[in-house]
């Protein structure tokens, strides 16, 4: 059930009526509806995923619990490596398994052995890396005496299993979310209309700049050698804002969604295409992953390797942007681009007195007074957008060498400009209003005051009609469901 | 018996603040610049000044400044 399909509209107004005006006399009751929700909502994709989902609970919940009962730190670290092996062993069997096979008979292939086609039919479950993550954290959370357990196993399974966060994030923690399951939910009419805003803000990312950008993307990935230079640059401009439109339109309606229920989510985006440089990239997109990698990943190889100095810290960061690239997907082309990210790195820890903070710093304001270093990061993740896009290292490479060995000074050539001119205006406006909206929960509430009513509602029959004039007839997914 | 004074020059180092000043309480939150990356630095700086060597499993339990001084005096066997 996609957020972006009328079965999801009328599912939200169920558990909405059913949240607040049938189950709304105590958090359990809160907590049991929205579970249930939840697992009726993953159930339509295919009710064997639900019974992952729920292996997946029940083998961090008691996880948790025999990580902090363990009488020593052996035991500890016992208990916790093997709920993190079944973890671990869950996801690559079902993102992996074939990808380490098909690897595996290629490099046998070239000592001239070829086998037969070992590789299974496995259906990946959605949103199986995102609920994997959120199992980790909590147990890891554990082991390092940062939380208690939660012994409510209703608590815990909704923190797991949260309708609006389940399929795609934001990858929540339990500091954050459990802590907010814990007290009974009070209806908030402030909270309900920036969710609702929200939710249509996501929309019109999802809806008209993300899903009309698509075919455009599509077709010049697909076919790079029908267009000239100017084109195929123009296609990855074209793909970095499909790709934000997509996953942080997705957000957004997922952060509405919550708020709808008095929940608040993480921020998973601020404004990443104004970064200054690489690691400020990766504290402003997708930064709920970046925090996890941060925290579980590159904070214990990089304490590892403290003896080695910046070498340590290079080492840390290259293998957390490998494991980065491999969590988006299981080919080589993710694997590549995580690489990629990890060897811009290089200058940043080496030069002066090196890498001062992994993702960037704290502060998360735009200094537009620095437009070429936004320009000079803006193009590095242009060209880390085409391993990104791709659907296989080769149609990569054939990407690249459109652009640079065909390289002519000719306009951009292709069907349809007229439609695609639009939508880059449309994401300009998206942009300004983003930005305008900087202390906003989200760009329409910059027009929340009583006096610019009428501003606000004209912007929002805008949206709507800009939704109903480009909205496609099919239902897309999210790109980042696949992961 | 180490206390809060001890790591301040540690601190002072690290993140380039002679200035800085800290409480059993304080958290990385509170200080400019106390991020991931000069975490490790201020590991490495701690356990050179005392001649310590902290486990991953020790670092990663770390809420405050108080954790860390209640960690170096278990290991430096004044507490």
């Amino acid at each position: 059930m996609l957020f972006n399909s009328v079965e999801f509209l009328v599912f939200l107004g169920f558990v909405f009526g059913f949240y607040w005006f049938l189950f709304s006399k105590s958090k359990d009751l809160q907590n049991g509806i929205l579970v249930l929700s939840s697992f009726i909502f993953y159930s339509f994709w295919d009710w064997r995923f639900s019974a992952l989902l729920l292996l997946s609970v029940f083998i961090n919940y008691f996880g948790g619990l025999f990580i902090e009962e363990a009488g020593d730190q052996k035991k500890k670290y016992w208990a916790l490596l093997i709920t993190v092996i079944l973890n671990l062993g869950i996801l690559i069997y079902f993102k992996y398994f074939n990808f380490f096979i098909d690897s595996f008979a290629t490099l046998l292939s070239y000592f001239g052995y070829h086998g037969e086609n070992w590789v299974l039919s496995i259906v990946l479950p959605i949103g199986i890396s995102f609920y994997t993550f959120h199992g980790l954290s909590y147990i890891l959370d554990i082991y390092y005496s940062r939380i208690r357990t939660n012994r409510n196993i209703l608590e815990y399974t909704l923190f797991v299993s949260y309708f609006p966060l389940l399929v795609a994030g934001p990858i929540e923690r339990a500091t954050h979310l459990l802590p907010q399951l814990k007290n009974k939910r009070i209806f908030n009419y402030q909270q309900g209309i920036q969710g609702l805003e929200l939710i249509l803000w996501g929309f019109f990312k999802k809806l008209v700049i993300a899903d009309t950008l698509a075919p455009f993307v599509a077709e010049f990935f697909n076919n790079p050698g029908n267009y000239n230079s100017a084109t195929l640059i123009l296609g990855v401009i074209a793909f970095a804002f499909q790709v934000y439109g997509d996953f942080s339109g997705y957000t957004d309606i997922a952060r509405g969604v919550s708020k709808l229920f008095g929940i608040e989510l993480l921020v998973n985006f601020r404004y990443p295409y104004f970064s200054r440089s690489i690691p400020e990239f990766w504290s402003r997109w997708h930064m709920s992953l970046s925090s996890w990698l941060n925290d579980y990943v590159f904070m214990p190889i990089a304490l590892r390797f403290r003896g080695f100095g910046r070498h340590g810290i290079f080492i840390a960061v290259f293998l957390t942007f490998l494991i980065s690239g491999f969590w988006h997907g299981a080919a080589w082309h993710f694997v590549i681009w995580g690489a990629y990210h990890g060897i811009l790195y290089i200058p940043f820890i080496y030069r002066g007195k090196g890498l001062k903070s992994m993702f960037g710093a704290k502060q998360k304001g735009i200094d537009f007074k620095d437009y070429s270093a936004i320009t000079v990061t803006f193009i590095f993740v242009l060209i880390g957008y085409v391993l990104f896009r791709a659907d296989s290292l080769r149609s990569a490479l054939n990407y690249y060498s459109g652009i640079i060995l065909d390289f002519s000074f000719q306009l951009p050539s292709f069907e349809g400009k007229i439609r695609f001119l639009i939508t880059m205006v449309l994401v300009l406006i998206m942009l300004i209003l983003e930005v305008i909206g900087f202390h906003h929960t989200n760009p329409i509430s910059i027009f929340s005051s009583p006096k610019l009513r009428l501003v606000r509602w004209a912007l929002y029959a805008f949206i709507l009609f800009l939704i109903g004039v480009f909205m496609n007839t099919n239902v897309s997914s999210f790109i980042y469901f696949q992961f | 018996m180490i206390e809060v004074k001890d790591l301040i020059p540690v601190f002072a180092d690290v993140l380039e603040n002679e200035n800085i000043i800290l409480e059993l309480s304080t958290t990385a939150d509170h200080v400019e610049g106390w991020d991931s990356l000069n975490h490790i630095y201020l590991v490495v700086g701690i356990e050179k000044k005392f001649k310590v060597k902290f486990t991953t499993q020790e670092i990663q339990s770390w809420k405050n400044v108080g954790d860390i001084i209640n960690n170096l005096n278990r290991k430096t066997g004044a507490l």
